[in-house]
């Protein structure tokens, strides 16, 4: 009897859409940890676990934000320059003498605006998402810079300590603090994903835009939820970053548009809409993060590291793709 | 019947436009190029009686600090002569690519001279000779390329990275420690400016005990720069050493968010390095002169279009030395 409840629960979370690559990505992880902490075991020790996850954290909450708008077929290549907007504007803001927190706000509803933004240009105009967003990163980018007169922030000073140890430098029941807030990100993102209507809308654009349509399903208001959803992630890292540095800097958040998709994509989000999870986000950006973070305890040459990044992404989600194509072919034998 | 005829029209007139353009492109091109040198000549002889000279600068991105210093610099220089136009030209990113195509732009603009912080001796000293032969005169400002120019204004960058390891060496002997790791964060494999300040660097190491660790690139970013050092403080450095001013915040910000113990170097002035110095968390800065760079630059642009000799061709502007003493 209980070992045929243990398989039928087996079989149940192998059903669930996604879940195959979410499988063997996170045995792609393991075996990496495993690599480099025979390299070099200071990577198990537990100051490095602790500033790993901390590393880990921004790209799991953009990787989470890219998933969302990826899900509904298109893309958020603004991300990056959100994240640097979001930076310059709440550091600028603190460094006028600003309490923090009207800072944070401020900033999260500037964010916020840029997301509903990229969702009418998509959903409404019908702009496609790469152009719209592309134009959105430009411009992005170009109000990072002149916030502060097209000058890096100064510090933002003692004041705001207390914020900065809320976002990046304090522990909270030994764990540190980014590190919950990407907690509480993913879970309440994949709640909203996972258990309520808009969730279900989400993945119905992304399997069949028209479907959805004839069914019901308001497009342009969920689409602009997904971007909202994306920016707002972004706004939450760049804050993460004007906490680390303790200062706003015009080039912060650089490529990280493409990191997020990284993220997403090895955690088995698919480009074509319709399929990913979050959790496969979690695996995703914890590969990325491992890999920053082991093969500089395993001294490789500089000139080898993007190689290797390269060679492993493209592995773990080729090691997928080798996987499902074989199971047909063995269930006929 | 009559739709396909109108569209093949209209198509063969689009076809013909295009080939008479081509054709044009080339002469064009060349025409631009012998009127802007006829421009510069004319120019040249009208600097005599104080008609206005076209002085532009590009430099490698527009966001980093330092350039916006070099900006104000020259911006300054240019109020006080009077008789300049000048204006600064950068890419957004760091690009060979793109940096040509603003050299490109700029000769086409006008200008009689540039000034110019290469990415890289070799990517774009092609496009230098091309503004050269077009009349252009060629001032270097942080970074020079293998191509001869009127002059060079910028920090002796082997030196100055020599300078931060002697000091790192001096605060770790007050320290008591004579061996251990050292870790170096760098920004890239190709800006030539950071490359030779880490050869420096470790060049002031080459006769001590410690270990140089395998060097880490964070582009010049803040927050990877100080993911970088704080892994290399779990791995147990003794010391850390930034190469320009946003890896050096990094490594400053992870010294102090480990509670300190480590002896951070690094370089450049911004306010955020001025406070890590003063809490202690770095123990000194090269600080470069940018603004410097930019107004002395501008003047001997000015000085070559007049056609002066210029009898300083590389001038160092010089490293201070930031510590705690000296705030």
């Amino acid at each position: 009897m209980e070992k045929k409840e243990k398989q039928s629960f087996l079989k149940k979370v192998l059903t669930i859409r996604g879940m195959g690559q979410v499988l063997t990505v996170t045995a792609g992880l393991i075996v990496l940890c495993i690599v480099f902490g025979v390299l070099n075991p200071t990577f198990f020790s537990g100051r490095n676990v602790g500033n790993l996850l901390r590393q880990i954290a921004p790209i799991l909450i953009i990787g989470i934000g890219q998933a969302y708008v990826l899900i509904t077929g298109n893309i958020d290549l603004s991300i990056g320059s959100v994240v640097g907007m979001s930076c310059m504007i709440s550091a600028t803001i603190m460094t006028r003498g600003v309490n923090p927190w009207i800072a944070v706000i401020l900033t999260i509803i500037v964010c916020i605006c840029v997301g509903i933004v990229n969702g009418l240009l998509v959903a409404q105009c019908k702009l496609p998402p790469f152009i719209a967003t592309l134009g959105t990163m430009t411009i992005g980018r170009g109000i990072a810079q002149i916030v502060n007169n097209n000058y890096n922030t100064d510090a933002i000073g003692d004041a705001a300590q207390g914020f900065r140890d809320v976002f990046y430098y304090g522990k909270t029941f030994g764990i540190y603090n980014t590190i919950w807030i990407a907690v509480i990100i993913f879970l309440a993102f994949n709640f909203l994903l996972g258990k309520t209507r808009t969730g279900r809308h989400t993945y119905a654009i992304g399997s069949n835009v028209e479907a959805s349509k004839l069914s019901g399903v308001n497009v342009v208001e969920t689409t602009i939820k997904t971007f909202v959803v994306s920016a707002f992630c972004a706004g939450i890292v760049g804050l993460i970053i004007c906490a680390t540095s303790g200062m706003g800097t015009m080039d912060s958040g650089n490529s990280y548009e493409m990191y997020a998709v990284a993220a997403a994509v090895i955690g088995g989000v698919s480009t074509l809409g319709g399929q990913g999870l979050l959790g496969g986000v979690v695996i995703g950006a914890s590969i990325w993060g491992v890999l920053q973070n082991g093969l500089q305890f395993a001294g490789a040459p500089v000139a080898m590291r993007n190689i290797v990044i390269g060679v492993i992404v493209v592995v773990s989600v080729l090691l997928d793709v080798i996987i499902r194509t074989g199971k047909p072919r063995k269930k006929v034998n | 019947m009559k739709r396909k005829l109108l569209s093949a029209i209209v198509c063969a007139a689009m076809a013909t436009t295009l080939l008479v353009g081509c054709g044009q492109k080339t002469e064009t091109k060349a025409e631009t190029a012998t009127a802007t040198a006829t421009d510069a000549k004319a120019e040249t002889k009208d600097t005599a009686s104080d008609k206005k000279v076209k002085v532009i600068l590009i430099t490698m991105d527009s966001t980093d600090q330092h350039w916006v210093s070099v900006d104000k610099g020259a911006q300054a220089a240019a109020a006080e002569l009077g008789n300049v136009e000048y204006k600064w030209m950068a890419p957004d990113k760091k690009d060979d690519a793109q940096q040509i195509e603003r050299i490109n732009n700029a000769v086409a603009d006008g200008a009689n001279a540039i000034m110019i912080a290469a990415n890289g001796p070799d990517a774009i000293t092609a496009s230098l000779e091309e503004a050269k032969a077009a009349g252009v005169k060629i001032i270097y400002v942080d970074s020079p390329a293998n191509s001869e120019a009127e002059a060079t204004f910028a920090t002796d960058n082997k030196a100055a990275g020599k300078t931060a390891g002697e000091e790192m060496i001096k605060a770790l002997a007050a320290a008591s420690k004579t061996d251990g790791k050292i870790g170096i964060v760098n920004i890239n494999a190709s800006t030539a400016s950071t490359v030779a300040r880490e050869a420096g660097f470790r060049e002031a190491f080459a006769s001590s005990k410690f270990e140089l660790l395998e060097t880490q690139y964070g582009e010049g970013d803040a927050a990877k720069s100080q993911d970088i050092a704080d892994n290399y403080i779990t791995d147990g450095c003794v010391g850390i050493f930034g190469a320009n001013e946003g890896a050096t915040v990094g490594v400053g910000n992870a010294i102090k968010g480990a509670g300190g113990g480590i002896i951070g170097v690094g370089f450049d002035k911004s306010d955020a390095i001025l406070s890590l110095i003063k809490d202690g968390s770095l123990v000194a800065a090269m600080s470069q002169n940018p603004d410097v760079m930019g107004s002395e630059g501008l003047k001997a642009a000015v000085k070559a279009i007049a056609g002066e000799k210029i009898t300083e061709k590389n001038v160092d502007t010089g490293v201070s030395v930031i510590n705690k003493d000296s705030l």
